[in-house]
């Protein structure tokens, strides 16, 4: 029969497609990824939408046992579904090619995804580069390979959409060693944090691909209700209070006049906005 | 009775150049303890006719009835010499009055940790050597130990009342026998010395080493004899030293002296030393122990000892003892050497700095311990934990490099894992006393400067074995002892009674902190394990357990060995393993290390591939000594288990983009593949793993830690599977010394053990035979007894671990082999599948 990879969009059980539900009712099992991305929601409110008990499926399960979550889906038909679009921002490519190593019929029902509905914020599609990751930092692990692809965007004029790192069921070190199904409290990275990333390392690398006073786009809760977007230099992104989680962030680069004049409306100080934002009159 | 007090020795602590920190040191049953007895007895606190019975320093009842020592135990004493020899000291002195703070520690070879621990904080070592026995394995260990630590030896010759009533040796035969063991020690010195501390070889005419009898009390050196005949031939004291060694005679008949043994005549001139030193004591042995009043006393008269009417009476031993301790007092004749010759503080800590601590040469702490400054920064460190009076509390026991230590004191905690700048293993709290440790009592006292030793109240929460204290925010670590046993033999325990169990946790606790070397540990089993240096030492470590720290009746199980595991051979292909995500591949390579190599990581002798050292004079080393290429030597990422052991991880990549993102990750992978080997989850020794290629996710969130670290574990995995892993067993090198009557039974036991004879001589002058040996510490179970049972008690093993043994076998031959079960027997224990996990677990395809 057939694995079904569904999207669910960005916010609520209400954003599944018609396709996509229907498709998800004809599954014997649905799983739910729930660590590269969440939805707004609890499962429960899934459940009772589709009729059909949701079966949460971690990284360990998707990564490391993805033979249960195949298991006889050439006999019925199974739904794996994931939070925006499957090949959005994350990709699930490694369950695709195992489906189809098994000769299991794979069909994808696509989603709105951040990587699109980032539109939102008045910044084209067409002219973004290469999506980041910004990642945690520890004590010890401060990975900053974003910096040159920022600059590389930047050097072309290119908007950057940073996706910001969330860490769900995961184990410190320590336990991962141990082998101790320890998992730390869930942690969302604010855009206040990502700022203060951003700038720690043009500040160690040196190279003036962005600064304190560098227009940025914090975006919360795409798609929500309660969406927040808002323009303004590095330093007043620094302490602005996005609320809850997602977040999502945007460098803009050369920015067209008709893209500028959308995004001051969202700026907090259009003084600034105006003083320091890249605007191109062509 | 003690004949000093607190009060004098609080001022004492002050005069930094006139305080000697030295421990005692030796071959187990060379007579330690009974030397520190008579240097006890010096300090007043045992009756001086005493010495030489009481083990004073053996403060543990097991101690005094086993007749060994197994903790070491510190006192402080107080010595003045005379105002005439004061300029004999090799350095500035500060009046006449001298601190001696003495350690004796154990010299059974299963509790030498204690030995390093004791050194650690002293300056200068007391080696005993037993006249007859020579220079043995543990004294070459302990005195190799000493050298590292920067400590200066001074050696005694002890027992040589034996030589003259037990063996009946002539005056030459003595000679040329303390000729020997004198060159056997200076062999072992000049391996092990370092430029820092110095030439410290032993030579009798500069008088750093002593002769005479712990058990009757009473010893020489060069010095006391030459005072004795300066005067009478009118040539000075140090003149007379020089021709009282070696080939210099004295003519009666010219007067003259001479370097040729014949007089002139077609006779035998006898050897100054001879004539002039062993003559005296040799006719008093002789007219005492023939018993004869008259020519007794003649003779006591002659050398000037005055005997008491009572002591007058004594007969035999008794009467020998008496006057020979009179003659030439042993405790006189040892602490004028060691104030001669060791150094103070202020000296010693010059040159111990560097070596001490693990900060910059030229900070605060570095520069207040080089001066021994009692106004600097406080540095302690604590070598061990002492048992309280109070059960399951303790004393933390160290030594003050700089500032002065009081009661109420603010200090800094650091344990070994104290890193500056950060917060772990950090503690500060206050000192609530400072106590002066003597033998079996503490004595309160009020501070304590640097340059002595010190007992601390209140810390022993905070500290698990030793430690830093300092005062100092920026403070690096002491830098932390390293033993030369490990601890490679274990036992599991259970309460007899399971509601027992939190006493038993309590206990094991206790334990560790009692034990510098002992280890504690629970499995994945639940069981909780006991590791010691060997069988004795489990035993001391179990009862103490049973009877002191838990105090509850414990069920023991056998005593099992640790393993290393380990490869033979280069990995037959390239590895490789993939992320969970599979977005990241990292290919490798295992192959074996140099076997002198390992030894040199473990030994983190610094210039010789320690982990601490420079990378590029490390690459230099490599590339000499072991041939590596340069360039990869200068690519060792990091050193496991516990980042300095002995397996490598290397990065032998070429232009991969991001790799240093996940350096960490790699290491951390590292070091946990290598604290638990694919075959049964023991260390691994002696393994190279060669990283070759890497290809990862463009964006770092897709390469952390939770997708590299068991990608690394894995593929470290998969390439010891392939490298033809196999175990490295523990061996004990085996001394045991017997009559020519016992060898076979000698050699059935060894044989039936899988033991090995390497080396089998006469000792000079006797019929006892030394045979020298390897043993699998797996096989010396019971040794000692089956030993005593096949040779009627006449042979006497002493055992040390020696090296570690690559086993024979292949683990995947079809033939069923030791190695298989062992690995078998080691995995059913942990709890483990029984069968070695196959390498498709770890390898994948691309």
């Amino acid at each position: 029969m057939v694995f079904y990879v569904v999207g669910l969009g960005l916010s609520d059980e209400y954003d599944i497609t018609l396709k996509g539900l229907e498709a998800v009712k004809s599954c014997e099992r649905i799983y739910l990824e729930a660590y590269t991305s969440i939805l707004m929601v609890d499962k429960e409110r899934l459940e009772k939408l589709y009729g059909h008990e949701v079966i949460l499926a971690d990284r360990d399960m998707v990564e490391s046992d993805s033979d249960t979550i195949l298991k006889d889906a050439d006999k019925v038909n199974v739904a794996f579904l994931v939070v925006g679009d499957p090949f959005g921002a994350t990709t699930h490519t490694d369950l695709v090619l195992r489906a189809r190593s098994q000769n299991i019929e794979v069909k994808t029902i696509h989603n709105a995804s951040v990587m699109n509905a980032i539109g939102c914020c008045g910044l084209q599609l067409y002219n973004y580069g290469q999506t980041v990751s910004i990642v945690f930092f520890t004590e010890t692990w401060r990975p900053d390979s974003f910096y040159p692809k920022i600059k590389a965007n930047r050097d072309i004029d290119l908007h950057t959409l940073c996706l910001l790192d969330i860490k769900v069921k995961e184990q410190t070190i320590e336990n991962l060693i141990k082998g101790n199904k320890i998992f730390e409290p869930p942690r969302y990275m604010t855009i206040n944090q990502c700022v203060e990333q951003l700038l720690e390392v043009e500040e160690k690398r040196g190279e003036n691909v962005y600064n304190k006073n560098t227009i940025g786009v914090g975006l919360a809760r795409v798609g929500c209700e309660d969406q927040q977007i808002v323009a303004g230099t590095f330093e007043e992104l620094l302490t602005y209070d996005f609320g809850k989680p997602l977040h999502s962030f945007v460098i803009p680069g050369k920015m067209h006049f008709l893209e500028a004049d959308v995004l001051k409306e969202y700026a907090i100080n259009k003084e600034t906005f105006e003083k320091y934002a890249d605007i191109s009159q062509h | 009775m003690v004949n000093f007090t607190i009060d004098e020795v609080h001022d004492l602590m002050k005069k930094k150049r006139n305080i000697r920190n030295m421990s005692v040191i030796a071959h187990v049953d060379h007579g330690k303890s009974t030397i520190s007895d008579s240097l006890v007895s010096k300090a007043g606190i045992i009756a001086s006719e005493k010495a030489g019975d009481q083990r004073y320093m053996d403060t543990r009842p097991d101690e005094q009835m086993r007749g060994i020592t197994i903790k070491s135990t510190a006192i402080s004493m107080f010595f003045e010499m005379e105002e005439e020899n004061l300029h004999l000291v090799k350095e500035e002195t500060d009046g006449k009055e001298f601190l001696i703070n003495l350690i004796d520690s154990p010299g059974h070879v299963d509790f030498s940790s204690e030995v390093t621990a004791a050194l650690r904080v002293t300056d200068g070592a007391l080696v005993v050597v037993d006249c007859i026995e020579g220079v043995s394995v543990q004294t070459e260990t302990v005195l190799r130990q000493a050298l590292t630590e920067y400590i200066k030896p001074v050696v005694i010759v002890n027992k040589v009342d034996r030589a003259l009533l037990e063996l009946q040796q002539t005056k030459e035969d003595l000679y040329q026998s303390l000729c020997r063991t004198i060159e056997n020690l200076n062999i072992t010195i000049s391996t092990y010395q370092s430029k820092a501390l110095g030439d410290v070889q032993i030579v009798p005419t500069e008088g750093t080493i002593a002769f005479g009898s712990g058990l009757q009390a009473w010893a020489f050196t060069l010095l006391d004899i030459s005072r004795l005949y300066a005067k009478k031939f009118g040539i000075p004291v140090d003149k007379m030293m020089k021709r009282l060694w070696g080939d210099h005679y004295f003519n009666h008949r010219t007067k003259k002296w001479t370097t040729k043994s014949d007089d002139g005549k077609g006779g035998q001139l006898e050897r100054a030393f001879c004539m002039f030193a062993l003559d005296p004591i040799y006719r008093l042995f002789d007219t005492i122990m023939k018993g004869d009043k008259k020519q007794i006393m003649t003779l006591v008269d002659k050398l000037g000892i005055q005997l008491k009417s009572d002591e007058a009476g004594l007969e035999g031993k008794h009467l020998l003892k008496t006057v020979m301790r009179k003659f030439l007092p042993a405790a006189d004749a040892l602490l004028e050497m060691m104030v001669i010759h060791l150094p103070s503080p202020v000296v010693a800590q010059k040159y111990r700095v560097d070596n001490l601590y693990e900060g910059p040469g030229d900070d605060a702490c570095a520069t207040a311990i080089r001066n021994c400054d009692p106004n600097g920064p406080l540095m302690v460190y604590v070598s061990k934990m002492v048992p309280t009076s109070d059960k399951g509390r303790f004393y933390a026991f160290g030594r003050v490099f700089s500032g002065t230590i009081r009661a109420g004191l603010k200090v800094r905690i650091q344990g070994p894992n104290y890193v500056p700048g950060k917060k772990d293993d950090l503690f500060v709290k206050n000192v609530q006393r400072t106590v002066l440790m003597m033998g079996r009592t503490v004595e309160p006292i009020e501070d304590v400067p640097c340059g002595n030793l010190v007992g601390l109240v209140g810390l022993d929460q905070y500290l698990l074995k030793s430690g830093t204290l300092s005062t100092d925010e920026n403070a690096y670590n002491l830098r932390v002892m390293k033993f030369s046993v490990s601890p490679v033999v274990q036992v599991s325990v259970r309460p007899k009674n399971p509601s027992d169990l939190p006493k038993l946790v309590e206990g094991l606790k206790r334990l560790s902190k009692s034990d510098p070397c002992v280890q504690v540990t629970t499995n994945d089993a639940g069981e909780h394990i006991v590791a010691g240096a060997g069988e004795l030492h489990l035993e001391i470590c179990l009862k103490d357990l049973e009877e002191d720290h838990a105090q509850i009746p414990i069920i023991k199980m056998d005593p099992i060995v640790t393993y290393r595991e380990t490869v033979t051979t280069e990995s037959d292909r390239v590895c490789l393993s993939k992320s969970p995500n599979k977005h990241n591949r990292i290919f490798m390579k295992a192959l074996p290390l140099a076997e002198e190599l390992s030894n040199d990581i473990e030994a983190a002798t610094e210039g010789k591939c320690s982990p601490r050292d420079d990378v590029k004079v490390r690459a230099r080393y490599l590339a000499e000594t072991y041939e590596w290429d340069v360039m990869e030597a200068r690519k060792i990422w990091a050193f496991a288990p516990n980042s300095s052991g002995p397996n490598v991880l290397v990065d032998c990549t070429k232009a991969v983009q991001y790799l240093n993102e996940i350096k960490d990750s790699c290491i951390a992978g590292f070091e946990w593949a290598s604290k638990e080997g694919v075959l049964c989850d023991e260390n691994m020794r002696g393994v190279r793993f060669n990283i070759l290629d890497v290809t990862l996710h463009a964006d770092s969130i897709h390469r952390g830690g939770g997708q590299i670290i068991p990608t690394l574990r894995r593929v470290c995995y998969a390439s010891q599977l392939t490298a033809k892993p196999t175990l490295q067993e523990p061996i004990f090198l085996c001394e045991i010394t017997c009559p020519a009557s016992a060898m076979g039974g000698v050699y059935t036991v060894l044989n039936q053990r899988r033991g090995r004879v390497t080396d089998d001589e006469v000792r000079p002058g006797t019929d006892m035979h030394v045979i020298k040996g390897y043993l699998p510490i797996a096989e010396s179970f019971g040794f000692t007894e089956s030993l005593r049972a096949e040779t009627g008690g006449q042979a006497f093993p002493n055992c040390l671990f020696d090296h570690w043994e690559v086993m024979e076998g292949e683990i995947d031959s079809p033939n069923a082999n030791k190695l298989q079960e062992i690995v078998r027997s080691i995995r059913k224990r942990k709890g483990l599948a029984e069968e070695v996990p196959s390498l498709d677990k770890f390898f994948d395809k691309l």
